[in-house]
């Protein structure tokens, strides 16, 4: 098989592939979390009052399994996600909700990471420019 | 008798260390040969001791021992009584100076007394051993005794070890979360190992520095303790993860506890640093860079110990609060200080001669590899210790748990998946388009129809898809490779295939553990966006439909063990229509005698396609309610981490000609600078 034939052939088959996973991934959609998949979800966004810091998801004691079987209900009951994290918050303070995207000193916390890679990659090319310009040589 | 004995050996370990760091430090201050066979040998005699008679107190029961009684107890399984030499806050720094003082031991043996590098590394060796049995001779005595005894519990204890003790009748025992698996005798000695072996590569950084031998030959001398160290500390991660998979109960095996990033940061420093170090034996680039890295790793082996000691931070695996604690964040900061100062210092003898002929060469990837590790390094240390900073600056209390580091390390991980990728294909200094292309058309193709093949096996999470194509874009990219290479040699087929690894076995080993990476990426989507987690009641003798499962709930059983009451159902599991018994298990909740809460303990099923994670989550002998987890290929994942570990264990075995040359004569350019 020609170089050539190869490369058509590893295109073809590549660009196939990806059409029918766009389309298999766009034509199901995103499927409704079940209940169970809620409760999951919210446990790990909780932290379990009294076990050493672990989420409610995470930690093992008694406690946090009571307080897995209050938020099965209140899933059960119809209430949604950012109520019951409200009512947590509300119930234990708001250093019990992990899921920090929403809080104003999270902000910090993201930009934090970003900055990093920023500083990063303006060093890398900075590398690659001094030597462009030291041994003239552009490759 | 044993306390005494004990306390001597830590003090004699203390002034062997001090004089190893002394004497190595002196002669190589004033470049003159050593003799530091006495000390070395001395040191590692009494750590040995100390430990051994830790352990003898343990198994003979001397509860007159304050460490013996509070952690260990004559019910105690000889397995864990062992393992108690270890498993809590004295005992492990015991461990942690016999490792160090083996080390220190193992490094006098490889380099000669006029070796000026080899002795200045054994002093900040040494140095940091006398740190350790200092703490052992102070704050944080294995053999203090217990000198009063009330309800049966000691109740006033003194370091001093001709005090008069006396023995409660009974021992606390350990922890019972601590001797209800196997693994948590294993798990914690392989982490000290790696964590203990970066104080080598570190010894010798400093030592370069301090002797201006800032060239390669202090890379070439540690490389192989620096991948020793990475891969017992990869080890103890991967059987940490699997411990909590199978003894917690929440069908979970990462946290993102803060003990649990404490062991990943020097993990991902040292990956980091095994990659730099290849560009800087290899094109001369990133002298500095290794030094930072370096000087990190070893920073952050004793942040992780201060945070695991210090109870500063509440975790599940922290021991009590100590003036331990605070000793080592003080240590900390003298390394900090005084390794960047040094390194400041030296900055100027450091040849910079960097050449970065293309971002798109293996050097380039190793760079793009090496930034990603730093910020997910950095973004892991910093979500670690933001409440503690935000508390400390406005009072207030946040807090920081999986959603945050979740979706904070899964782009970074799937960016440095296509690095591998890329990267281990791509030549040294400029790769060609056209040679990249014809090494990757096929991979590309081949993660492309793996994804298309998910898609229409039904998965419709993104986040999987995404990682099932690049994890079999990277695995089909290197096996690809690897086939390309070994059909260019004329020897018959087998012969060719062990000839390629064993010509080049720090790339294979290399490649192989981007393998296991690969798996395990996999496996980490699969178990976490493909689980499924259902709570299902059945009484007894009935059955129920969980997770695509008929359950039937046999019987009750209670055992009393020696050390613990193990009470349990016995639960088949059965195909949908009931008829087929595919398992059986027998998931329980034990009981400790002095342990307020009862560890559950779930039972697993694994089968080709998935793992059935079964624990008791409430209910009585009539009914029970269980919890019914399935995860996906969860043995993709400790697969993955057997073929990452394997593949450090291969690269290990990398040309020994070379590396003996290496350690024994100083390179020209290091001779040089260390005669100015």
């Amino acid at each position: 098989m020609s170089d050539r034939l190869k490369s058509t052939l590893a295109i073809a088959i590549g660009a196939f592939a990806l059409v029918v996973m766009v389309v298999g991934l766009a034509s199901t959609g995103s499927s409704d979390p079940t209940s169970e998949d809620r409760v999951a979800a919210l446990s790990v966004s909780i932290k379990c009052p009294f076990c050493n810091g672990e989420s409610l998801a995470d930690s093992a004691s008694g406690v946090a399994a009571d307080y897995r079987a209050l938020i099965a209900v209140r899933v059960a009951e119809g209430a949604t996600d950012d109520e019951i994290l409200d009512e947590f918050a509300a119930n234990f303070g708001d250093s019990f909700i992990l899921d920090t995207s929403t809080s104003g000193w999270s902000v910090v916390l993201w930009l934090a990471p970003v900055a990093m890679l920023a500083v990063g990659i303006i060093a890398i090319v900075a590398l690659r420019r001094s030597t462009v310009k030291r041994t003239g040589v552009e490759p | 008798m044993i306390a005494t004995l004990g306390y001597a050996a830590v003090i004699t370990a203390l002034f062997a260390a001090g004089s190893v760091a002394f004497l190595g430090a002196r002669s190589a201050m004033k470049r003159e040969p050593a003799n530091l066979a006495l000390p070395v040998a001395v040191l590692a005699g009494a750590s040995l001791a100390s430990f051994v008679l830790l352990e003898i107190a343990i198994l003979s029961h001397d509860f007159t021992v304050l460490y013996v009684a509070n952690n260990t107890a004559t019910t105690t399984p000889l397995i864990f009584l062992f393992a108690g030499g270890w498993a809590a806050l004295e005992g492990s720094i015991v461990l942690w100076g016999l490792l160090l003082a083996a080390f220190i031991f193992i490094v006098s043996r490889t380099s000669s007394g006029k070796d000026t590098l080899g002795t200045a590394a054994l002093a900040v060796m040494a140095a940091v051993a006398v740190f350790w049995f200092g703490l052992m001779a102070t704050v944080a005595n294995p053999f203090a005794v217990c000198t009063d005894v009330t309800n049966g519990v000691c109740s006033a204890s003194s370091w001093w070890p001709l005090a008069d003790a006396v023995a409660p009748l009974q021992g606390r025992g350990p922890n019972p979360l601590l001797q209800n698996h196997i693994l948590m005798a294993i798990h914690p000695p392989l982490l000290y190992v790696g964590y203990v072996g970066l104080t080598v590569p570190f010894g010798f950084a400093m030592g370069a520095l301090w002797l201006k031998q800032t060239g390669r030959t202090w890379l070439d001398r540690t490389h192989r303790w620096t991948l020793i160290s990475w891969v017992f500390l990869t080890f103890g991660i991967i059987l940490g993860a699997w411990w909590s998979y199978e003894v917690l109960g929440w069908g979970g095996y990462w946290a993102w506890d803060p003990v649990e990033n404490a062991a990943l940061l020097p993990w991902i420093a040292a990956t980091a640093f095994l990659h730099s170090a290849i560009v800087q034996r290899r094109r001369g680039m990133l002298q500095s860079w290794n030094f930072m890295l370096v000087i990190a790793t070893f920073s952050l082996t004793l942040l992780g110990t201060f945070l695991t000691r210090s109870g500063v931070i509440a975790s599940v695996h922290s021991f009590t609060q100590s003036a331990v604690g605070p000793a080592i964040l003080m240590f900390l900061a003298v390394v900090v200080v005084a390794s960047l100062a040094l390194f400041a210092v030296r900055a100027p003898d450091i040849a910079q001669a960097p050449r970065l002929d293309s971002l798109v060469s293996r050097e380039g990837f190793i760079l793009a590899n090496n930034l990603l590790l730093t910020v997910f390094g950095f973004t892991v240390l910093f979500g670690t210790m933001y409440p503690l900073i935000v508390e400390a600056i406005s009072g207030d209390e946040v807090a920081v748990g999986r959603p945050f580091f979740d979706r904070a390390a899964v782009p970074i991980a799937l960016l440095l998946l296509l690095t591998i990728g890329l990267g281990a294909v791509s030549p040294w200094r400029v790769a060609a388009p056209s040679l990249l292309w014809r090494r990757l058309r096929w991979p590309i193709a081949i993660g492309l129809v793996a994804g298309a093949l998910t898609v229409l096996a039904g998965v419709d999470e993104v986040g999987v898809v995404v990682t099932i194509v690049l994890g079999a874009f990277v695995i089909s990219s290197l096996s690809l490779r690897y086939i390309e290479v070994v059909s260019a040699r004329p020897e018959p087929l087998f012969a060719a295939m062990a000839k390629v690894g064993k010509g080049d076995p720090g790339y294979w080993g290399g490649q192989v553990s981007h393998i296991g990476i690969a798996l395990m990426a996999i496996a980490l989507a699969t178990t976490s966006g493909l689980a499924v987690r259902e709570v299902v009641s059945v009484d007894v003798g009935g059955t129920a439909h969980a997770a695509g499962y008929c359950i039937e709930y046999v019987r009750s059983f209670e055992e009393v063990q020696r050390h613990r009451t193990v009470s349990g159902v016995v639960i088949n599991m059965l195909d949908q229509s009931c008829s087929d018994v595919r398992a059986t298990l027998r998931p329980s909740v034990n009981t400790y005698p002095g342990a307020s809460q009862p560890i559950g303990t779930p039972d697993v099923w694994t089968s080709f396609s998935e793992d059935v994670y079964v624990g008791i989550a409430g209910g009585g002998a009539d009914q029970i309610l269980l919890n019914v987890f399935v995860f996906p290929f969860q043995w993709l994942l400790w697969l993955g981490g057997i073929v990452v570990v394997a593949g450090g264990v291969i690269a290990y075995w990398r040309k020994p000609s070379r590396r003996r040359e290496a350690s024994e004569q100083v390179t020209a350019a290091d001779k040089e600078a260390s005669d100015e």
